[in-house]
């Protein structure tokens, strides 16, 4: 627009200048909070990851360090494959579990809609720390649901769910089950009922008519869904510190244990640098992949 | 009446020391004479201004001001003794509000510190860059975090002239510890020794080390260690003395841990929350701090839990009050921690928390409250109190003593770099 302004209008008057000042008025507090709260913090940990120094001796400086970056990645390529085979679980999981509910709601929920998405939202009312050690409590070898189930003789004595890959997994697949099943909702919830009608009258069967219609229509849901649990999933590491055990480390561990443990924080910041900018590349792929840069649009719009 | 020309004059000195170690921050950076000035700041602080000496700024000067009106003191959680204000219902600590009724300065106290790393991490950009972190006094347990604060001047030498009751009450082990010369830059708060418990719902008794790696001693998956705490431990109980180790040593615990982890006997590599797993009955034993062992089965409710002090020798740990650089209020920070050296105090304290008071005369003042609720007529009380008092590893003897090690101390980056890369990645796995 700005363009065409400029060929017809070289000299804006009154009127338009000031418009145009309300629309940068109103990118100012987006904007501001992008360029403070995301820009300055990367700014600073690539800065922190070029530095050098140690705690023993005055602290760290920057001297253009870039062999942190090495020093980040040897021998941790098990926990970034570890982290992103977590994360393709817990999103394949979530959206499997989220769509039909969240299929229902928008079809069927009727004048309950608002009551049941809040009911999806309800948990997270709780601190998701507490409800994870809850999990724990749950969970626990002979808690009240494994202690019932050896007491039964259903599982032997030394049978335990807890420091297993699938705790872990399963404990990012129920915090992140609403950042799937609300994209979803609101993707579903869209879709123009008349087209699924006008289906009907060609003779879809209720199959095809969803394979054809309704789930085409959705992939909007299902990218932004995919993206809301892959992304931070990959970066979780308190469902594998609380629920996981010593061979359930990931990505998200090392760069806390480089961070608080060893005090190398130029190396934990490089660690950082790295796993993000590999999700931008791995979400980039997949954008490109799974559709046009509608699908991209259509996401962020919801 | 010049109350606040002291002031004034004080905070002039504490400018001058801020911007002293921010210098000296710089200049060690820079790598000069990294070594000179590393092994001057080793030296028990000459009596004068910290590290090299090159300043007029003195223990005595930073404070020997007026009390300030305020303290802010960082804690761990569950460090304090705790009471219920019978009119108001409010929570309050005995100890902190007789403090404040006998000084006038007011205590702002905060349960922030979950992890000495993680607490070390977050203060450490303030303080490189010479800026108060608004702590007047935090507790850190002897440790690279530890020498870090006290190499880099990150925290005010004491006056060590301004203690009363740390001088006349101190134990030997906190008036001499090995980390700190003469207690010149900190003061114990609470100690402890790192042992082992076994849930005896679970397995048959346990006595060595060698226990927590046979898996027909422990199921698998369930021995809790503790991350922090292992390389020393394993040391002591292969009979390497850690306090002068070297790598061989350290590679030797390695191997061990390696062969323990190997048996896949162990749940998980804890920082904290191995009490957590144990009491839920996750973990059949653990690597474990005598206090907590104790508090769970003597006041907790459970009794099936019994310490451990292994056969090999225990692991002994001291949380220290120190004064980061550039505190607001050192001479109240300083008068509270002294304060905490007044036996009926230390004992309030005790009574808590239930670990090793640095505190003497506190073993009788707890048999006195003990006799004293037993005419009250609360028998159940007065017989925890009694096995509070005769606890071997809240009131540990010569012989036990002797048999502990505060573990290595690790001076140089090299030296931790090293050790964290012999160590850490047990742990990763």
């Amino acid at each position: 627009m700005a363009a065409v302004d400029t060929v017809h209008r070289p000299r804006p008057h009154g009127i338009e200048r000031r418009r145009r000042r309300v629309a940068y008025g109103l990118l100012f507090p987006g904007g501001g909070w992008l360029l403070v709260f995301f820009l300055v913090p990367v700014f600073i940990m690539a800065y922190t990851s070029l530095m050098s120094g140690g705690v023993l001796s005055g602290g760290f400086r920057f001297t253009w360090e870039f062999s942190n970056y090495l020093d980040a990645l040897t021998g941790r390529q098990v926990f970034v494959l570890r982290s992103l085979s977590f994360a393709a679980m817990t999103t394949i999981g979530t959206v499997l579990l989220a769509y039909p509910a969240a299929y229902w709601i928008a079809f069927h929920g009727g004048r309950w809609k608002n009551t049941l998405l809040f009911m999806i939202l309800l948990p997270y009312f709780v601190s998701f720390v507490i409800r994870t050690v809850q999990w724990k409590f749950i969970l626990a070898d002979n808690g009240p649901l494994l202690g019932t189930l050896k007491d039964l003789g259903i599982v032997p004595g030394d049978f335990h769910v807890l420091a297993t890959p699938i705790a872990v997994v399963g404990g990012l697949i129920y915090n992140y089950l609403p950042f799937a099943a609300l994209p979803l909702f609101v993707a579903l919830d869209r879709i123009d009922r008349t087209l699924i009608e006008g289906a009907y009258d060609l003779y879809a069967n209720r199959t095809q008519a969803f394979l054809k219609i309704v789930f085409p229509l959705s992939m909007p849901g299902v990218f932004a869904a995919t993206l809301l649990t892959f992304v931070p999933a990959t970066g979780d590491y308190v469902e594998a510190e609380i629920l996981g055990g010593p061979t359930t480390k990931m990505i998200g561990n090392i760069i806390q244990t480089e961070f608080l443990t060893r005090a190398r924080y130029p190396v934990a910041a490089a660690l950082s640098m790295v796993l993000m900018l590999t999700m931008v590349l791995l979400t980039s792929i997949y954008a490109k992949a799974i559709g046009t840069e509608d699908e991209t649009l259509a996401a962020a719009r919801l | 009446m010049h109350g606040w020309r002291d002031e004034l004059e004080l905070r002039r000195l504490q400018e001058v020391m801020r911007r002293k170690l921010t210098r000296r921050g710089f200049l060690k950076g820079a790598g000069i004479g990294a070594a000179g000035i590393g092994a001057a700041s080793v030296l028990p602080s000459c009596g004068g201004g910290i590290g090299t000496g090159e300043t007029d700024v003195t223990p005595a000067d930073l404070f020997g001001g007026p009390m300030e009106d305020e303290v802010h003191f960082a804690n761990w959680p569950v460090y304090i003794d705790k009471a219920k204000d019978p009119e108001t219902g409010e929570r309050y600590s005995p100890s902190l509000r007789m403090f404040e009724e006998e000084t006038g300065v007011s205590v702002n106290y905060a349960e922030v510190i979950q992890e000495n790393a993680s607490f070390f991490g977050k203060l450490q950009p303030q303080l490189q860059a010479g800026q108060a972190t608004g702590w007047d006094i935090i507790v850190m347990t002897n440790g690279w975090e530890f020498t870090a604060l006290v190499r880099n001047g990150w925290v005010y030498p004491l006056d060590t002239t301004k203690r009363p009751n740390f001088d006349g009450n101190a134990l030997d082990w906190a008036a001499d510890p090995p980390f700190d010369p003469g207690a010149q830059h900190s003061m114990a708060y609470q100690s402890g020794i790192t042992g082992m418990v076994y849930n005896a719902d679970l397995i048959a008794p346990i006595a060595t080390l060698d226990d927590l790696a046979d898996p027909s001693k422990v199921p698998p998956d369930s021995v809790g260690m503790i991350k922090a705490d292992m390389p020393d431990f394993v040391m002591i109980n292969l009979g390497i003395d850690p306090t002068t180790s070297g790598p061989d040593g350290w590679r030797e615990a390695a191997d061990w841990l390696i062969k323990q982890r190997e048996t896949g006997v162990v749940r998980q590599y804890y920082e904290q929350g191995y009490v957590d797993d144990l009491t839920a009955g996750n973990l059949a034993a653990s690597m474990a701090w005598s206090g907590d062992v104790f508090y769970y089965q003597v006041w907790g409710g459970y009794p099936n839990l019994e310490f451990v002090f292994p056969e090999g020798g225990g692991y002994l740990w001291t949380d220290n009050m120190m004064v980061p650089a550039g505190a607001a209020n050192p001479v109240a920070a300083l008068a509270l921690m002294d304060w905490f050296y007044r036996p009926d105090i230390a004992t309030m304290l005790q009574e808590f928390i239930f670990y090793m008071s640095p505190c003497a005369g506190t073993q009788e003042l707890i048999l006195e409250d003990a006799a004293a609720a037993e005419e009250e007529g609360s028998k159940g009380y007065a017989n925890k109190l009694r096995a509070t008092a005769e606890n071997e590893y809240l009131f540990p003897s010569d012989e036990l003593l002797a048999r502990c090690s505060f573990g290595r101390q690790l001076e140089t980056d090299e030296e931790k770099e090293e050790w964290d890369s012999i160590f850490e990645p047990i742990s990763e796995g």
